[in-house]
């Protein structure tokens, strides 16, 4: 994770039928230029909402470019923003070691002892739907082959 | 993510603002620490400034917390907006730390 900042971490962004596209590289950069390029896609939301989503989507970037990638690789995160009628649903996609957001066990409560492992709880407790798939290894698509899907929506 | 300290008699206080993201705490962490543990005076801090608060902020809150405590210190945080407000109460971190709405109130928590 060396010199991490000096690195861009937005591969790519456009928008498809009316959603945000983003491609995030393998740097801890992409966890604020993501954020960056979501909040814009999104405009104003109210203050609570916004701190929800941007909790979420800090948390679960920053854990698959923490954990789910090899050092200095080209693996990347791919990123769907859709703003619905009652709540807005981001997709994350990546193409890391398998880990399931969902029920990967934590304490949920900070602990004097334990200072990690509250990015999951928080992810469960902001949102409110959260689903996490496995995917097969399949075909490339455009040199991507994503192994974890997770869905989550924070109600707007 | 920027970070003051100055000393309120015998009551350290540390003005934190901005966001204590990935990056945010990357900037201060060991400064915060080093403003804090060595001198292992009570201490207050103002966190009305800080616009979010995710994961990295609050593990680096609980272990500072933690290495002044083995010094016989002890930590209140102040001035918690909403949206940062709602992050601490998820994760229950006044468990640990506690939250004064107030600076007085703050000092008064350590100072007991």
């Amino acid at each position: 994770m060396r010199q991490w900042r000096e690195q861009n971490g937005l591969r790519s962004a456009a928008l498809v039928d009316g959603k945000l596209k983003l491609v995030l590289n393998n740097t801890l950069a992409a966890v604020e230029d993501g954020r960056c390029a979501v909040v814009e896609f999104l405009g104003p939301l109210d203050a609570m909402v916004q701190n929800r989503l941007e909790v979420v989507f800090e948390e679960l970037v920053a854990n698959t470019v923490r954990h789910g990638f090899a050092d200095d690789s080209d693996q990347s995160i791919h990123v769907e923003v859709e703003r619905g009628s009652g709540a807005i649903t981001l997709t994350f996609e990546d193409d890391g070691t398998p880990f399931n957001p969902v029920q990967a066990e934590a304490p949920g409560r900070a602990d004097a002892d334990r200072v990690g492992g509250l990015g999951l709880p928080l992810i469960a407790k902001m949102s409110s739907a959260l689903r996490y798939e496995q995917l097969a290894p399949g075909e490339l698509r455009q040199g991507f082959n994503p192994r974890n899907r997770t869905t989550v929506s924070v109600k707007a | 993510m920027e970070m003051q300290h100055n000393d309120l008699g015998n009551v350290r206080r540390i003005v934190l603002a901005g966001r204590m993201d990935t990056a945010g705490v990357d900037l201060i962490e060991t400064r915060f620490g080093a403003s804090i543990v060595p001198a292992g005076r009570n201490t207050v801090v103002d966190i009305s400034q800080v616009t979010f608060l995710a994961s990295m902020g609050i593990r680096m809150l609980i272990s500072t917390t933690r290495s002044l405590s083995r010094k016989g210190g002890k930590i209140a945080l102040y001035g918690a907006t909403p949206a940062v407000r709602e992050v601490i109460d998820t994760v229950a971190l006044t468990d640990i730390i506690p939250l004064a709405d107030s600076e007085d109130e703050a000092i008064g928590l350590v100072s007991g």
